[in-house]
């Protein structure tokens, strides 16, 4: 999308002649820096030049602030969905080593990110587990009480849920946070998260633990305060465990909670939407808007928004075709979702058969398919004629597209085949080249493959950018140290 | 004796005596067999047996000819080989192995071919742990603390301890009784090292005297008959020409794309690219008996001197990455939180200084009157374009501190010998490709100093040895990761190499290669079932 998106902004800028100034350079670098998919220097550096813009450039700097944001919350739900599968694989693993060796935290993290992945009833166990624990501090007593109150929230145990809440300690900032997260998470606003988060903060000092501010990061996302989210985003080590565990001089366990992967993810969608609707105010930008607009409320789930914007977007009668055929897809996606499902499929189908075949209409309409989790048996012929047809870049977000539908089938082989065709193996890892949603989904398929170096070569080069895929990097290679079988071979080249 | 082993040896009673059963025909799959697979390899190996030599070319090629009691999958599991099944004692400390019957192995020039039996097994193990025997391999194997024949067909290792992944060390290639000319060791001077015979799909058939080695397939292999022919072993000398061989269907297969000519290769659809992650890295060795070298902070000068990932952008297309430590940036092992250090000349000049060093009549930095002149080793198979620039930009690199570098190219056996058993060099440029086992204890403990033994540089460090015998003792997974995350950051610090990048690892092969899987450490593992179509066979 990264492409189409420059193609549509650059003619926003040039409707815009009039108003040419240097101020648009503000927009055409954040462009180039986005289609580069650098989207945090990206974001940061049009945030910071925004106040200097003239009205007319400063819609066009939302409609570009929008699209960063966009791309950057499905890389993030990207990490999320790989965070928890890869942390799951790690911490149950982990906790089945009992004795001398055995984590004590281990029960507390599994349980945390069980809950995350929706698996209230054993996430319950485990953090029951955890609190049951003899000598264990107060504070982290209290950071999993509160977890394990939204344990049984979730579990439709309003009742549990109080009366755990009500044995943790807020006197302590740490517990008063975690209590708050959680109070977000169970969408207990009567309880003013927010507040307790802020009152937590300020308890806490000047130096916070990144614990806290992933925690404020929750409460925040949850809020829908994007400007405050943000602002903490640049303030926290995305790095850092959330506890380090030592067992002994040569024995330490990093922790991390996969939660903030969500609500970074969460906290981007938020911020794409307000800005495209902000962009989508100005009348000459609004069509272009939104075309995003659709796009970025599908991602946040919104089905009939999408409907609405993908809908205004079609009823431009000069809008290009390209653009208007995807956004025919999202429609007809979005009709899926709603049940209209024969409709929506003969829409596809009817794209899909356009000859010449398009190979970035087909990659559209298979990621749509594949996100309505419709049968896409039908389409997917076409899709791989075409695919196996095309040469070189033309055929490569359809390859993608092709990974990405073997992927959520579980087809490991073929999904890394496929990604791998649309992969620049002249810039095999970097994310200059390569959609980084992409390369998540290869590291995905092959670390399901269990060649874990390969994927890990991957988050090693996203790190530079996202730093926050530590805590994918971490699990992944616990994984690998347990999992490898090999004899200790070492040779010169 | 307990009763399992009462059992075992009972079982075993009514094997022995058993003659081999017939040897194994043609697979049967379906696929066609046929055709000739002529691949490019980075120049010809010093040895062809699985023993003495430490090298990736030849590695490749006991792959292809050898077999060991286990093997292990494309999923990581461990797979039956020779042996078709085994037993391990509650304790984890003896291992039982119950061979394949139905083993042959390559005939000998003259000679029927002779059965597989434990004998070799034990042969290979005792000749493997000969003190005379050249052969890196001790190191991984000195957790045995006995072998013991059992019956033809039946072998058992007691460890001296349990340890981690013990099944998967019985991956190593087992040789012939009858195969080298001494009974009790091997060296490089024996013929076996040059005409090996193996169980393997291939058998080595003759080198050409265009250095090229001919494999035939084995007809009578135990897995089947491999699909394809003939492999040739073809050795370029520049990686440029190697993919234009390769363009010009000279060869059908590169085992490692010059990281250059991946754009070229990616446009043509006559051909895959297979990326395939050995964790592997480059590095400037640096020989720590040379009084120059001792101190820590010249090394360390030496690293702040190079831009290095200048370097890796010129010459390389910037296709790799900069690593901070002794770790591939693939493997688990990999200190996430050791930075590779900045290029900072500054720095380099400043900590030269502290170690004594000053400026002489002619720019050269001098101690006591020593100047500070080394020799650079760089065997002359790496004499690419992309070596030869790296080599002469170090060079200037450390010319721009006051370092004059003296670079010398040898011919490959003429470099490992100068740098493994004479240890005549100041500094080498080479890289290390290690299997998922990231071991580096044969590379940084002080018991690995010696001829033929990979520790060329002599580092030692008594906490590192600790370090490296506690990670070898323990049977805890995060102990262990823990143990080398510890060591990374000790040898990022020390310096006994400059460590450099690692490069993306892609093969190319002719699209007509059907069925094509690749270890991404020993390459061939599963060659026997790959196959060419009969309307592609030459």
């Amino acid at each position: 999308m990264a492409r189409l998106g420059v193609t549509l902004v650059s003619a926003v800028i040039g409707l815009m002649a009039g108003a040419a100034s240097a101020s648009d350079d503000a927009v055409v670098r954040a462009m180039r820096l986005y289609e580069r998919h650098h989207y945090e220097d990206a974001a940061r550096a049009l945030q910071a030049d925004l106040p200097a813009l003239n009205p007319t450039s400063r819609a066009a700097a939302y409609l570009t602030l929008g699209m960063i944001y966009l791309g950057n919350a499905e890389l993030h739900r990207g990490f999320h969905e790989a965070g928890v599968t890869v942390q799951l694989d790690y911490l149950k693993k982990l906790v089945a080593v009992r004795g001398a060796g055995g984590s004590r935290f281990v029960n507390l993290y599994l349980g945390k990110t069980l809950l995350e992945n929706g698996n209230v009833g054993e996430a319950t166990k485990y953090l029951e587990r955890f609190t049951a624990q003899r000598g264990l501090e107060p504070r982290y007593k209290a950071i999993a009480g509160a977890s394990l109150g939204l344990s049984h929230f979730l579990g439709k145990n309003a009742q549990a849920a109080r009366a755990q809440w009500a044995t943790v300690d807020t006197a302590d900032p740490e517990a008063q946070m975690a209590l708050a997260a959680v109070y977000s998470q169970a969408g207990l606003k009567d309880r003013d998260p927010v507040g307790m988060g802020d009152a937590a903060l300020k308890k806490a000092g000047s130096s916070p633990s990144s614990r806290m501010l992933e925690n404020l990061l929750t409460v925040y996302a949850r809020a829908g305060l994007t400007d405050k989210s943000l602002e903490l985003v640049k303030l926290a080590d995305l790095k850092a465990a959330s506890y380090t565990e030592a067992l002994g001089e040569t024995k330490t366990i990093s922790f991390y909670d996969v939660a903030a992967l969500g609500d970074l993810a969460a906290m981007y969608r938020q911020a794409s939407v307000r800005y495209l609707e902000k962009a989508a105010a100005d009348a000459q930008i609004k069509p272009t808007a939104d075309y995003y607009l659709g796009a970025a409320y599908a991602e946040a789930g919104d089905v009939e928004l999408s409907l609405r914007a993908t809908g205004a977007f079609l009823s431009v009668a000069n809008a290009p075709l390209p653009q208007r055929n995807r956004a025919r897809v999202r429609l007809a996606t979005a009709q899926y979702l709603q049940g209209r499902r024969g409709e929506a499929m003969a829409v596809w189908e009817a794209l899909a058969q356009g000859q010449p075949a398009e190979p970035g209409l087909l990659a559209e309409i298979l990621l749509g398919c594949a996100r309505a989790k419709a049968d896409c048996a039908s389409i997917e012929p076409w899709a791989t004629r075409a695919a196996e047809a095309g040469e070189g870049r033309s055929t490569r977000s359809l390859n993608i597209a092709l990974g990405r539908l073997y992927l959520r089938r579980g087809d490991y082989g073929r999904a890394v085949a496929c990604l791998e065709a649309g992969r620049d193996k002249s810039n095999k890892n970097r994310i200059e080249s390569n959609d980084p949603v992409m390369l998540v989904n290869l590291a995905a398929a092959y670390y399901r493959g269990r060649q874990f170096s390969e994927s890990l070569e991957i988050y090693f080069e996203m790190s530079k950018h996202f730093p926050v895929v530590r805590r994918i990097q971490e699990a992944m290679q616990g994984m690998y140290a347990m999992e490898h079988k090999s004899a200790g071979d070492v040779k010169i080249f | 004796m307990n009763k399992r082993i009462v059992v075992v040896l009972s079982i075993l009673a009514v094997v022995v005596g058993t003659p081999p059963v017939s040897p194994a025909g043609p697979k049967n799959d379906g696929r066609p067999d046929g055709g000739t697979l002529g691949y490019g390899e980075y120049g010809r190996p010093s040895t062809l047996d699985p023993i003495t030599s430490n090298e990736m070319v030849s590695l490749r090629i006991t792959e292809l000819v050898f077999n060991g009691l286990v093997g292990i999958d494309e999923k990581q599991e461990i797979v039956p080989e020779l042996a078709e099944r085994w037993e391990a004692s509650k304790d984890s400390r003896i291992y039982t192995f119950f061979l394949r019957k139905d083993v042959m192995w390559h005939p000998k020039e003259g000679e029927d071919a002779k059965p597989f039996t434990a004998d070799d097994v034990v042969f290979t193990y005792k000749i493997m742990m000969h003190p005379k025997t050249t052969t890196p391999l001790k190191v991984r194997y000195e957790f045995i603390e006995s072998v013991e024949k059992l019956s033809d067909y039946g072998v058992q290792f007691t460890l001296k301890r349990p340890i981690l992944n013990a099944l998967a060390k019985f991956s190593f290639k087992v040789i012939p009784k009858h195969g080298p000319s001494h009974p009790l060791y091997l060296t490089r001077e024996d013929p076996f090292v040059r005409q090996p015979i193996g169980t393997g799909p291939f058998v080595v058939k003759t080198i050409t005297t265009d250095r090229e080695i001919v494999l035939v397939a084995n007809e009578n292999y135990f897995k089947g008959r491999p699909h394809v022919n003939r492999f040739i072993s073809k050795p370029f000398a520049d990686q440029n020409i190697m993919t234009q061989a390769l363009m010009f269907n000279a060869i059908d297969m590169v085992v490692l794309v010059n990281p250059r000519d991946i754009p070229e290769l990616q446009g043509d659809k006559r051909f895959v690219l297979q990326p395939y992650n050995a964790l592997s890295y480059a590095f400037f060795g640096y020989n720590l008996r040379s009084p120059l070298l001792a101190d820590k902070r010249v090394r360390q000068a030496f690293t702040y001197a190079v831009n290095r990932q200048e370097v890796l952008d010129s010459f390389f297309n910037g296709q790799g990455t900069l690593v901070s430590g002794p770790f591939a940036p693939g493997s688990w092992a990999y200190n996430l939180d050791v930075r590779p250090l900045p290029f900072d000349p500054q720095k380099a000049v400043e900590l030269l200084r502290q170690a004594g060093f000053a400026p002489g009549p002619d720019g050269t930095l001098q101690k006591d009157g020593k100047k500070l002149t080394l020799s650079l080793k760089v065997p002359i198979e790496k004499e690419s374009e992309a070596v030869k620039r790296v080599v002469l930009a170090f060079q200037n690199y450390l010319k721009n501190i006051g370092v004059a570098i003296k670079v010398e190219f040898k011919e490959w056996q003429a470099w490992k010998e100068s740098v493994f058993q004479e240890h005549d060099f100041d500094i080498i440029f080479a890289s290390w490709v290690f299997d998922d086992s990231a071991d580096i204890s044969s590379l940084f403990h002080s018991a690995e100093i010696g001829a033929w033994k990979n520790n060329f540089g002599g580092y030692s460090n008594p906490e590192v040895d600790g370090l490296i015998v506690e990670s070898k003792l323990t049977l805890d997974h995060e102990k262990r990761r823990t143990i080398n995350r510890k060591l990374h950051t000790i040898l990022a610090e020390e310096a006994p190499y400059t460590f450099l990048w690692t490069l993306t690892n892609y093969s190319g092969y002719h699209k007509k290669l059907r069925r094509v899987a690749i270890h991404p450490y020993k390459f061939f593992s599963f060659a026997d079932e790959w196959f060419i179509p009969a309307a592609d066979q030459k």
